[in-house]
């Protein structure tokens, strides 16, 4: 095994085990993880966005290409920092108003037809279908498609405050809370199995790194992590002034 | 009765956090081999795969970063494996900056592992700035999107990307996202306006988001979390780290749903007691 796989085991395992410790509460572990978690992604955003925005976008097609034309864009892309001098701050207005401009009018007919035309279009299937086998009334496909139709409606009445929900309207928007009560059973259950996953997906590469190969990374750097924290919680009794 | 119910619910939450761990890594250590059942959203990512002729074009975007890796990097590896044993030509993009490294790193190991050769049996276009801007820019001219692809080799000399001019050359995208730009851009600025067939993958948290576009045909199949990722090791008949997890992830679900009906069950002791002091 090479040695960068082997530091780099070392690295993730020693910071994995930073980051869960802040279940047993907030720490110096933890904190020194999280800190390098930010400078990391900061730094590598950085240098991507050098190499892939700066020299294969733009110094490459215009210095060694010559697209002249590039120098619009970086201009715009120059004014934006105008932000940060106050006496031609407005400057940067012209740049926003290109990107809100351009932004709004390619996403605004897209989305209007893609999440809203046509999911109101996946609403209002029919319930009687006719094929072969003749005209079919009662399908599993049509019970879907009735309570689809069911749920939107009565979700629509319950949040729909111009009329006081009394009576009829209170009943529908009763209908409408329990549909809301589902959905909201379904995207909690849904990340629960998201947030256990993330555990697998990190207990599955420890268990790996805990092995002989790695030189037990995992067990090595976990009984650092706890003597760290028993010395950690013995000088905070020593010195109450330090939890300031 | 009430007095353990009481002490139960005031039970230091550190101690749920232990009884997860123990129980999750137990199934990791000792897998039990729990049967894996097939859904048809991911049998219809893996058929339309699976009937594509030899030599398509199969647009793999894996718009995730690190944080999502357990979930999503599973799919992405048994998508690839699948589109190489079935000789097609891929193309692998990222749309997450901070991603751009570990998809890279899913198209390198496999063709490694299947003697594919970079450029002529696939290519990585890497990040393009923009978000989904770069989509339309893809369905306009796939090579003025991307003069060169990740390791700077000019796209249009490319024999992998031969006659994709593009996203219109494009015979399936699958994207596998972990939020935005991501499946949706790809629905919304891709496929609605260059007609290719598109599909998906995505973390558990993001999926009933996205299942109603199954229901209107704006997305063929989708894979789910981990679960969907398991699924279609399945059917590649490849064992991989999330069929793996998957007896894990079953252990902890039974344990969160005991302990939901038991911390409810203590709620309402607890509840008619203070009931009955009123």
């Amino acid at each position: 095994m090479s040695t960068e796989i082997l530091i780099g085991a070392w690295i993730a395992t020693g910071l994995s085990l930073f980051m869960y410790s802040f279940l047993y509460k907030d720490n110096p572990f933890f904190k020194l993880g999280e800190h390098i978690y930010v400078g990391v992604s900061v730094g590598y955003g950085l240098v991507i966005t050098y190499y892939e925005v700066m020299v294969k976008k733009l110094y490459v097609p215009m210095i060694q290409q010559g697209n002249w034309w590039l120098l619009i864009p970086t201009a715009l892309g120059l004014l934006v920092l105008a932000r940060f001098i106050p006496p031609i701050a407005w400057v940067s207005r012209l740049s926003f108003a290109f990107i809100v401009g351009v932004g709004s009018g390619v996403a605004i007919p897209r989305v209007i037809s893609s999440l809203i035309l046509q999911q109101v279009q996946g609403s209002l299937k029919p319930l009687v279908t006719s094929g072969d086998g003749g005209v079919s009334l009662i399908t599993f496909a049509g019970f879907n498609t009735l309570l689809i139709l069911i749920g939107v409606v009565s979700v629509l009445f319950y949040f729909f405050f111009s009329v006081e929900h009394t009576g009829v309207v209170h009943r529908v928007a009763r209908v409408g809370i329990y549909f809301l009560m589902v959905s909201f059973g379904a995207a909690f259950g849904y990340t629960v199995m998201a947030r256990m996953s993330l555990l697998i997906g990190r207990f599955d590469e420890l268990v790996m790194y805990a092995s002989a190969a790695y030189g037990y990374a995992t067990l090595v750097l976990l009984a650092v992590v706890i003597a760290g924290l028993v010395l950690w919680e013995r000088g905070r009794t020593v010195n109450p002034a330090s939890l300031e | 009765m009430n007095d353990f119910a009481r002490r139960m619910l005031s039970l230091d939450r550190r101690l749920i956090f232990l009884l997860i761990a123990v129980v999750t890594l137990i199934p990791l250590l000792y897998p039990l081999g729990l049967p894996i059942r097939v859904s048809p959203e991911v049998r219809a990512v893996y058929d339309y795969i699976e009937n594509l002729p030899e030599r398509s074009v199969l647009l793999l975007s894996l718009d995730f970063d690190p944080a999502s890796k357990p979930e999503l990097h599973p799919m992405a590896l048994a998508i690839v494996r699948h589109a190489f044993r079935k000789n097609l030509r891929v193309i692998g993009m990222t749309m997450w900056l901070t991603g751009t490294s570990l998809a890279e790193s899913v198209f390198a190991q496999v063709a490694q592992e299947q003697g594919k050769k970079r450029g002529e049996d696939y290519v990585f276009l890497g990040w393009g700035p923009g978000g989904a801007n770069v989509i339309i820019s893809m369905g306009q001219n796939l090579y003025a999107a991307f003069p060169t692809d990740y390791y700077g080799v000019k796209t249009s000399e490319l024999p992998a990307l031969k006659n994709v001019r593009s996203l219109r050359d494009v015979q399936y995208t699958v994207s596998l996202s972990a939020g935005s730009p991501g499946l949706e851009s790809w629905y919304v600025f891709g496929k609605e306006k260059y007609g290719f067939e598109l599909g998906g993958g995505c973390t558990a948290v993001s999926a009933p988001g996205l299942y109603p576009l199954i229901d209107t045909g704006q997305i063929n199949g989708l894979l789910g979390g981990l679960r969907g990722a398991a699924e279609y090791e399945t059917l590649v008949d490849i064992k991989g780290n999330a069929t793996a997890g998957m007896d894990a992830q079953s252990a902890t679900h039974f344990l969160i749903i005991i302990l939901i009906v038991v911390c409810n069950l203590f709620y309402f002791l607890t509840r008619q007691e203070r009931g009955r002091q009123v």
